[in-house]
């Protein structure tokens, strides 16, 4: 072993470095205004229930995609992600190329939402806001990107209901749940849903936060806080720290009976690789889906493996089928300057050749 | 603002002297050899926490809390490199030193009943955040203190009594309540044996990052104290990553939340009893009727639906232009099959553009 060139008093120079960081940092942090949700102007345009339809204010000086674009979020954490600040905005990228943008907000189920099933929130709520979208721009079909988990229920209404859907782009969306590098997949396998529902009735956002950040608990729970005290003696700095922990932290319970279904159908038993799924009384045969479909995925991504989202392809029945690969992790996908200059240009871009 | 500002300035002030005093302190320690203070920090930084009191937004509160935490632990590392340092050793043997120093910590909690990794040396306590968050959420979901029932691999003194069957009027309840216990003990049996491998995984890693230490060329090896830490972070995390994707995880995980779950809904069997004992509503009833809202409600959105077709139908004949009659022999247009998407269509270019969306289907105040 060579010997570790560090000395005692480069050490304490180190420390003295650290603590003054800190010092100055703390104070930012106390100084810190509040945090907003979302960047970005918008209307609300529809409510039902806990959630929420909102139309973002289209930019002006670009040319318009006249088919309007409907944003299907997760139902865990919450949508604000896409619109975290102003030169990091996923939703902002789509504005500036043209698209009309809408997103669901699903909310935050309490206990009275408990019995909400995947049939409610896919073939009930999504569809009723595609029907309001329809209704209020006069065409029969929408363009529909889901992200993520909305991604899966996009990929299902999608397949359901494709009279109504024009193009489909799915972001960092787990098809299959089973590939061997998938941690989350792998720590449900002996878990009993039935049990975790029927004893808590929803799953609580805590115990999601706790799933999430034990992915990678030294990073995401110890490096990124010593990291931190690099950065926060800068005020900007500190001010987008705070947005993406709050977005961390921010996390909706689960409605039950759609979590039961979620995970048994899709983690446990990968019914949408296997087959067999069905939402309501209707199955979902991917092959079905004929419809244009750009699939987006990011390559360092620790909680939708690339394997999981590549697979598409496989599944479906279109022939007009594009990928995009972004070098980036799960949340950089959306947060990252790269995405702003590549993503959202390339979701754009691609719609525009298919919304005519 | 101006009195938020006027406030952080004062404390500001006040820690930017504790600052310098430290920094002093500090230099003038590392000189000489003796860098106790690293202690003196550790403390500022829980004086810190207390001066600050509840003054910011929760969010910044909880992202400052961690930070000072990270920070304590991190000086911990460097307190305990530099103590060997001082004792006159070459860095690597002061690190060698300390990595076997928190071996050993660790090595003394392995069998312990009622583990508690808040006795663990501060840098190693990271290896146990996971065990920690875990025990500090369910705390917040348990109905009772499982913690009081944690008696490791001891030998459960109370197995016998709890399985005797029950005896006399109250015979169901006073089985319902030892089950309950019973149920306690398996899961802290479960959460157990959990942190158990979390302790044998954690000391494995001091081993894996002596192993990577040694592997290392001089070109590669860490030059700061923070290249230090975050090597260690980066075997810690593999080597964390190896555990929770073995079966081993998998099953002590699942069998730790099933555990949790079966007691979790005991308790709240018996909590039932009693409010229905009292004429109270329990969970049981509200259950039911939140099924039958949720149906209900379905249903309600379905006739909706149905209704603003049938609408749609009848209002379409008026919409066109009076057609000419028709032949003798042809079918009226009108009782001709009338697809659904036509209908739906016809409705969506009726209503469009508008300003705010009607709400054709919405159970908003259903």
């Amino acid at each position: 072993m060579s010997n570790v060139p560090f000395r005692s008093d480069q050490l304490v120079e180190e420390l003295v470095q650290f603590n003054q960081n800190l010092s100055k940092g703390v104070k930012n942090l106390i100084d810190a205004e509040e945090i907003s949700e979302g960047v970005t102007p918008r209307e609300e345009v529809y409510a039902e229930d806990k959630l929420k339809l909102y139309r973002y204010q289209p930019s002006t000086g670009v040319v318009q995609n006249k088919i309007p674009m409907l944003i299907v979020y997760a139902l865990v954490n919450r949508p604000y992600m896409a619109d975290i600040q102003e030169n990091r905005s996923t939703i902002k990228g789509l504005l500036d190329g043209g698209q009309d943008v809408y997103l669901i907000d699903w909310g935050y189920p309490d206990q009275a939402d408990k019995y909400l099933t995947l049939d409610d929130y896919i073939n009930g709520y999504i569809d009723r806001c595609v029907d309001v979208i329809r209704e209020r721009h006069g065409v029969d079909k929408i363009n529909i990107l889901g992200i993520c988990q909305g991604g899966v229920f996009s990929l299902c209404y999608t397949t359901l209901h494709q009279d109504k859907v024009k193009n489909l782009v799915t972001m960092v969306t787990p098809v299959d749940c089973k590939t061997p590098d998938n941690m989350l997949s792998h720590w449900v396998q002996q878990m009993d849903i039935d049990a975790l529902v029927d004893a808590m009735g929803n799953l609580p956002g805590e115990m999601l936060n706790w799933t999430f950040l034990n992915l990678k608990p030294f990073q995401l729970m110890g490096q990124k806080y010593v990291s931190m005290v690099d950065i926060i003696s800068d005020e900007k700095n500190v001010k987008n720290f705070m947005r993406m922990e709050k977005w961390i932290f921010d996390s909706p319970d689960q409605a039950g009976e759609a979590f039961r279904q979620f995970i048994k159908d899709f983690y446990q038993q990968n019914k949408l690789v296997e087959g067999g799924l069905k939402i309501g009384n209707r199955e979902v045969d991917l092959k079905k889906l004929k419809i244009p479909v750009l699939n987006i995925f990011a390559e360092q991504d620790h909680l939708v493996p690339p394997a999981s989202s590549k697979i598409l392809p496989k599944l479906i029945g279109s022939k007009d089928y594009t990928e995009l690969s972004f070098p980036g992790g799960h949340i950089g996908i959306y947060v990252s300057g790269k995405a702003q200059s590549t993503v959202t240009p390339a979701i754009s871009d691609w719609l525009g050749k298919r919304s005519k | 603002m101006n009195d938020k500002n006027s406030w952080s300035d004062q404390w500001f002030k006040a820690q930017q002297q504790f600052v310098d005093a430290w920094s002093d302190m500090a230099k003038s320690a590392g000189n000489t050899g003796n860098t106790s203070h690293a202690d003196l920090w550790s403390q500022g930084m829980d004086l810190w926490r207390q001066s600050m009191g509840r003054q910011q937004q929760p969010d910044v509160e909880l992202a400052m809390r961690k930070c000072m935490d990270m920070g304590k632990e991190y000086f911990a590392m460097a307190e305990q490199i530099s103590k060997s340092l001082a004792d006159g050793k070459q860095p690597i043997q002061a690190i060698d030193q300390w990595m076997e120093q928190m071996k050993q910590s660790l090595q003394q909690f392995g069998g312990m009943p009622g583990f508690d990794s808040a006795n663990v040396n501060d840098f190693m306590r990271q290896w146990f955040d996971p065990t920690r968050s875990w025990q500090q959420m369910v705390a917040g979901m348990s109905p009772m203190n499982t913690s009081s029932f944690n008696m490791g691999e001891a030998i459960d003194p109370l197995g016998k009594i709890l399985s005797s069957p029950g005896i006399g009027y109250f015979r169901e309840p006073q089985e319902k309540q030892q089950k309950g216990i019973q149920l306690a003990l398996d899961y802290q049996q479960a959460n157990y044996k959990f942190n158990q491998a979390f302790l044998r995984v954690a000391i494995e890693s001091i081993q894996a990052f002596q192993q990577r230490l040694t592997k290392l060329d001089a070109e590669s090896m860490p030059k700061s104290l923070r290249q230090l830490y975050d090597l260690w972070i980066e075997v810690s995390e593999h080597c964390y990553a190896e555990f929770a994707m073995s079966e081993e995880y998998q099953a002590l995980y699942g069998d730790m939340v099933n555990r949790l779950m079966i007691l979790k809904k005991h308790y709240a069997e018996i909590v039932d009893d009693i409010l229905r004992a009292l004429n109270l509503p329990n969970t049981r009833e509200v259950d039911t009727m939140q099924a039958r809202l949720q149906q209900l409600r379905r249903e309600n959105i379905e006739l909706r639906r149905e209704i603003g077709e049938i609408k749609a139908m009848l209002k379409r004949p008026s919409t066109k232009p009076v057609a000419p009659p028709a032949p003798a022999d042809a079918a009226p247009a009108e009782q001709a099959p009338v697809k659904k998407a036509a209908a739906k269509k016809a409705t969506a270019k009726k209503a469009a553009p508008k300003k705010k969306a009607s709400k054709p289907n919405s159970t908003a105040g259903a």
